[in-house]
Formats: structure tokens, C-alpha cells, sequence
């Protein structure tokens, strides 16, 4: 008996990984972020991760009560469940998207249906997350939603200390050495460099690099990682492209 | 019990039958009818006139003496004035004969019995009478109507007879085979009210007439057999389900319990609960690709299917695959006609057929193993066929690796949930796509037959 309330005291505790050593620390420009999830569990360990990630975080229950703060207050991002009181996630964002708000919106969902994450971005959504997620999942989404260089200041040459990515000639080039990258090669490096210094996870890779939906059984990311770093970093010194345990990558000095 | 019968279809039929049978009877009658009352008359006309012939000649010798005893002898051999017979004089008066009275006209004609000073005996007492100039007198012979009607009654009676006999023994013949048609329906009917309560091995029982009853009892009992099937793989998947995620389930209590033991001790959790999250995540991942699978099986997808070119399904796949192929050594090839027609579908799903087909073949097969996709136009299909000369499937499991969570006994070792190919089979039949596992010699080959797009 005491061991079983030492469980679920222990459970009730639980505070989510926040400040870790993957986490990003240099990236110290911190976000507002609404999130309106009415599993009050779900919202509390959110609201403490992100927290502890340095963000400033509103959090609702009500899809109702949401629209209408989201009127009244500016975000970075916003964390939408899809079943919610009031009214639904996806009538939450279609109803901001329509008065005219172009926060990114991230959807939290129960179920990885084939139609729902369609759904769910036609809606005027931007990522889509199923339950039970990790947290560390959601933070490196988070990032790369919040902190989305404006459209019209897209850069044509990427650069992470001496490399370069020139996305209008598509060549790249390290410590003045030209490195020839095939295509698939290229438009990975391009991604992991647009959010440099950000975990980038593998189904981030997947999603935004191959257009893949799914989980692959075999190591496509390993392996294509692997032949990247094998051109832009063993011939030289220090390493851009760490891998953050678990859960991803990062680029960076 | 009675009313069923009315409204059965035999019956119905017997009686539509019945009806216009008996139409048809009654105008035949009539036609007949109308046949035998003209014979009759003309058969008539002639006797009389043969009787005038023969009366007239008995005055072959100018004799009136003659002549008035022969119609005297006529008439009195005549009963019931069935036959009528007079001689009358120039001034109308009746010589001799079984008539009082008669008219002053010559040629045939058609007279009541009054006319002719006779008492009505017979229905209305008509007299077909013809009267001629016999030697300055005039001779009338005549014949009743009564034997004619007579004759017309009883042909009407017997039709009439004869059409209720047919009536009736239709009407019977219709209700034997109502019921007995009603019998078998309520057999079937039976039949799958005890399908309905669940009990799914019922079968309606088909006689050996092979008539429409028995072809559709047959068709039932055809789709009654698959649905049982299909309820069985239900439950035998619900069975593997439950069977497969309590493996992993009791694993990761051990690993929990083993965590809880662990903190008491002071010793490392970490590892422990990352090992419990590795757990669960592959818990939800199959939780996952089922309800997909579900959801692929479902068909609403279907309605955002565009235009898609395999080709560029195939590219993407060697695109993404053939570095992940050399890493294990093996080698992926891809290769497709030019201009390969566009098909209906869902490229993401399609994307993924062709990926758990390639990965399936990486993970499954050794070093060196050679892996060919190829992509050509066959007739109203485009043709996708996956190679390799790996270890293949046995011919007796094929049928089975379609199942969900099914697994090759080779391959139960290795990671992974045996939803690969039950997703590969409800993409392909979501696309209206054929697929067949075959042999590469050695190797496996799967071929997967894409109908091509209609609008082009």
C-alpha cells in the first residue's frame, strides 16, 4: 500500500523535463504562447515545461474563452487540442484565422487519423502533434513555429560558422572548400540550417524534409544524417550537426 | 397465415395467369359460338330447302291430292311443331299442313310462332320458314329456332363449366405453389433471423432444382460464408491484438516495477523509464497504424483523391531508400516507362505503400540482396512490381501476411507489429488496386495492378 501512494505521488510530481541539457539555452528570446487544452493534466504539464523552458504561457480550457483572449493579446504560437469545450479546435482556428490572426497554431490531437492532420491544416493550421506526445517533441515544434523568420525576409545564403548554403546557385561551401550535395542532401541541410541552433526532431525531419507521414521502420534519418555529415563534417574539425539523444538533431558551432 | 398466401408472388401470378386464361377462354367460346349458331343456320336453310325439293316433286304428276298428303303426312310425323309444313291456296287459306295461319309473302324469312297461329311451346318460338309457288298453291316449310338455341345453350354451359373447372384448379394449383414457394421463403427468412441473433454458421438449405430460389439461397449462403469469415478474422485479429499487447504490456510493468524498485534503493531510474517509454511509444505506434488501417479501410479518404504519377511515388522512394538500402549493402533499383498514365489517388498513402513494401524488403533480406521497382502500363492498369531476391514468402503464408499482426515465424524475432502489409493491402484496395504475391525465384515478387485514371 504505501509504495502504491508512493507511485502516484510521485506521478502527481512529475515535473516535465523543462532546462535540459537539450533544450535551447542560446536561444534566449522567449516566447508568449497561448495554450487551450481542457485535460487539465495535459495543460499543467505543458504550461510547466514551457515554463521551464523560460516561455511566458496563458493557458485555457475553453475554446470559447480562447478566441476571445487570442483577440485581445499577442502570442508567438498557440497550442490548440482538437476536442475541446465551448467550441472545437478546429472552429477555434478557423474563427482566429478569419478575424484576421496569423499566430502559428499548433494542434494537439488524440488520434493520428489519415484525414485528421489535413483537416486540421486546412483549418489554417501549422503542425500538428498526436497524444501521448513527448515533451521535448513539442518544444522543438514549438521553436521552429515561433520563431518563423517573417516571409518577406527570407535569406538566400544560410550560414552556421563557416558553412554556407547558397539556396540561389544551390551550392555550399565549408572553410572556402566547395562540397557537391545531391539534392536529397541539400534540402536536409537546408532545413537543419534554417533552424540552427534548434532540436530538430526525427519526425520533424521526416515531415518537412520527405513529405512522410508516417513512422519508417528502417533508419532513413540516421542514414541520411549520416551521409550528410559524412561530406560537411568529418573532413573537417569541429562537428555542426550534433545529435541531441532521443530525440533529434541540432545544428550549430 | 391466409393473407401471407394472397400476397405472395406465385400466387399473385397464378391469379394474373388465371384471369387472363379465363379471358382468353370466354372469347375463344364466343368465337365458337358464333361458329356453330352460323353452321346451324346454314345447315338449316339447306335441310328445308331439301324438304321443299322433295315435297315439291310429289307434285311431279299435277297432282294436288298428292301433294296435300304429303304435307299432311309431314306434319303429323312431326311432334312439338319442331317442323312446320302448310299448303295454302291462292285466297290464304291452309290446305293442309301443322300451321293455322300463314303470311302472304314468298322466299325465306323469320316468323314467331303467332304469325304462324301457333302457341309459343319453345323460348321464343322463332321459325325459320320458306315459302314457295308450288303448282298454283303456295308451300310453306319451316323449322323451329328451339334445337339451334338448344344446341348454342349447351355449347355456352360447357364453355362456362369448363372455364370455372380451369378457374378453380388454377386458383388451387396457384395456392399449392404459394405455399409451398412460401415455405422455402420462410425458410430463408428463418435462416437469417438466426444470422441476425448470431449465429453466423445458419445456412438456408437449397433443393435440388437449382430454380431462382435455389440460385439465391446459394448467392445467401455465398455471403453469409464470407461474412463469416470476415467476423471470424475480426475476432481473430481482436484475439492477436490482445494477445500482442499484452507482451509488451507485461514488459513494461516489469520495467515499471523494476523502476519503483530501483528509486527505493537509491539506485538509477533513468535508464529504466527511458526502456518504459521506448515500451510505450511501440505500444502506441501499433495503436496507431490500426486505427489507421481502420480508418484506410473506411474509404472517406477516398474523396480527396487527385491525379497522381507513380512515377514521381517511385522517385521519391528511391530518393529517400536507396542510401538506406546501401547501408545494409543491398542495392534499390527504380525504374519506370516514360509517360506512364496518371491514376486516382492519395499520394501520401501511396508514398507509403511503396515505402513499408521497400522497408519490408531491406529489413527481411540479407546482404547483397537485390531490390528492383518497376513501374509499366498493362492494359487499363499501371503495373508496380517490388523484387527481390531475398528470402521471399512460403506459398502457404501468403494468404496469410495480409492479416493484421500477423507474422512469419522468421521473422517474429525482429522488431516490428505486422501492420506493414495489412496497410499495403487496404491502401491498394482503397486505390481499387489489385495485389498478388509472388515468387521472384528466389525472392519475392509483388505485383500491384493500379487502374488508371478515368478522366484523363
Amino acid at each position: 500500500m504505501p509504495l502504491r501512494l508512493h507511485r502516484q505521488a510521485s506521478a502527481e510530481v512529475a515535473a516535465p523535463p523543462g532546462r535540459h541539457h537539450w533544450s535551447n539555452t542560446k536561444d534566449t528570446h522567449d516566447m508568449r504562447v497561448l495554450v487551450v487544452e481542457d485535460d487539465k493534466r495535459t495543460s499543467d504539464y505543458v504550461r510547466q515545461g514551457l515554463v521551464e523552458a523560460g516561455h511566458i504561457v496563458d493557458a485555457l480550457a475553453d475554446g470559447r474563452e480562447a478566441l476571445a483572449h487570442a483577440g485581445k493579446v499577442s502570442f508567438d504560437v498557440i497550442v490548440v487540442d482538437r476536442m475541446l469545450p465551448g467550441l472545437d479546435g478546429l472552429s477555434l482556428v478557423k474563427g482566429l484565422r478569419a478575424s484576421g490572426t496569423t499566430t502559428p497554431i499548433l494542434f494537439l490531437t488524440a488520434i493520428n487519423g489519415v484525414d485528421d492532420r489535413v483537416e486540421g491544416l486546412e483549418s489554417g493550421g501549422d503542425d500538428y502533434l498526436v497524444k501521448p506526445f513527448a515533451f521535448s517533441e513539442l518544444l522543438a515544434r514549438l521553436n521552429a513555429l515561433g520563431r518563423r523568420p517573417p516571409a518577406q525576409v527570407e535569406k538566400t545564403t544560410l550560414v552556421v560558422a563557416d558553412l554556407e548554403l547558397d539556396l540561389v546557385r544551390r551550392s555550399c561551401r565549408r572553410a572556402d572548400l566547395s562540397i557537391d550535395l545531391l539534392p536529397r542532401e541539400f534540402a536536409l541541410l537546408e532545413y537543419l540550417m534554417r533552424n540552427q541552433s534548434r532540436v530538430v526532431t526525427r519526425t520533424m525531419l521526416l515531415e518537412q524534409v520527405w513529405d512522410f507521414h508516417f513512422d519508417p521502420q528502417t533508419s532513413v534519418v540516421e542514414t541520411h544524417i549520416s551521409r550528410l555529415r559524412a561530406k560537411i563534417d568529418k573532413p573537417f574539425t569541429a562537428a555542426l550537426i550534433h545529435t541531441v539523444r532521443h530525440i533529434g538533431y541540432s545544428m550549430h558551432a | 397465415m391466409r393473407s401471407e398466401i394472397l400476397r405472395s408472388t406465385p400466387f399473385r401470378l397464378t391469379v394474373i395467369f388465371g384471369v387472363t386464361f379465363f379471358a382468353a377462354l370466354a372469347i375463344a367460346g364466343l368465337i365458337a359460338f358464333g361458329l356453330i349458331e352460323r353452321e346451324l343456320s346454314q345447315r338449316m336453310d339447306r335441310s328445308i330447302t331439301d324438304a321443299f325439293n322433295v315435297i315439291s316433286q310429289s307434285f311431279g304428276d299435277s297432282d294436288l291430292t298428292d301433294l296435300t298428303d304429303t304435307v299432311r303426312s309431314h306434319a303429323t310425323a312431326t311432334l312439338d311443331h319442331d317442323r312446320v309444313y302448310a299448303l295454302i291456296d291462292a285466297s290464304g287459306a291452309v290446305l293442309a299442313g301443322n300451321v293455322a295461319r300463314a303470311p302472304l309473302a314468298t322466299g325465306w324469312m323469320t316468323l314467331s310462332s303467332p304469325a304462324l297461329g301457333l302457341i309459343a311451346k319453345n323460348d321464343e318460338g322463332q321459325y325459320r320458314v320458306f315459302l314457295g309457288d308450288v303448282g298454283g298453291t303456295r308451300l310453306l316449310i319451316g323449322a323451329s329456332f328451339a334445337e339451334t338455341t338448344e344446341i348454342a345453350r349447351l355449347t355456352l354451359t360447357s364453355v362456362g363449366w369448363a372455364s370455372a373447372a380451369i378457374l378453380i384448379l388454377l386458383l388451387a394449383t396457384g395456392a399449392i405453389i404459394a405455399i409451398r414457394a412460401q415455405r422455402r421463403i420462410d425458410g430463408i427468412a428463418v435462416t437469417m433471423a438466426r444470422v441476425g441473433h448470431g449465429e453466423l454458421g445458419a445456412r438456408i438449405p437449397v433443393g435440388a432444382r437449382g430454380d431462382d430460389i435455389d440460385m439465391l439461397a446459394r448467392q445467401v449462403n455465398v455471403a453469409l460464408d464470407r461474412l463469416a469469415s470476415l467476423v471470424e478474422g475480426m475476432r481473430q485479429v481482436s484475439v492477436n491484438i490482445a494477445h500482442d499487447l499484452k507482451t509488451p504490456l507485461n514488459r513494461l510493468a516489469i520495467t515499471v516495477e523494476a523502476a519503483v524498485e530501483a528509486d527505493l534503493k537509491r539506485g538509477p531510474v533513468a535508464p529504466l523509464l527511458e526502456q518504459a517509454e521506448v515500451e510505450i511509444k511501440q505500444l502506441n505506434s501499433t495503436f496507431d497504424a490500426l486505427l489507421r488501417i481502420a480508418q484506410i479501410e473506411a474509404g472517406a479518404r477516398r474523396a480527396r483523391f487527385v491525379q497522381v504519377q507513380l512515377a514521381d511515388v517511385l522517385d521519391k522512394i528511391a530518393d529517400v531508400y536507396s542510401d538506406v538500402a546501401e547501408e545494409s549493402e543491398q542495392t534499390l533499383t527504380v525504374s519506370h516507362e516514360d509517360d506512364l498514365p496518371p491514376i486516382e489517388g492519395d499520394r501520401d498513402l501511396l508514398v507509403q505503400l511503396c515505402a513499408n513494401l521497400v522497408e519490408n524488403s531491406i529489413r527481411y533480406s540479407p546482404a547483397e540482396t537485390q531490390i528492383e521497382l518497376l513501374a509499366v502500363r498493362s492494359g487499363d492498369s499501371v503495373l508496380v512490381t517490388f523484387d527481390d531476391n531475398g528470402p521471399g514468402i512460403p506459398i502457404e503464408e501468403r494468404s496469410k501476411v495480409f492479416q493484421r499482426l500477423y507474422r512469419i515465424d522468421q521473422s517474429r524475432t525482429r522488431p516490428g507489429n505486422g501492420l506493414g502489409l495489412s496497410l499495403v493491402k487496404a491502401v491498394a484496395e482503397l486505390h481499387g488496386a489489385h495485389i498478388d504475391l509472388g515468387d521472384n525465384d528466389p525472392g519475392l515478387r509483388v505485383s500491384i495492378w493500379f487502374p488508371i485514371s478515368a478522366n484523363k
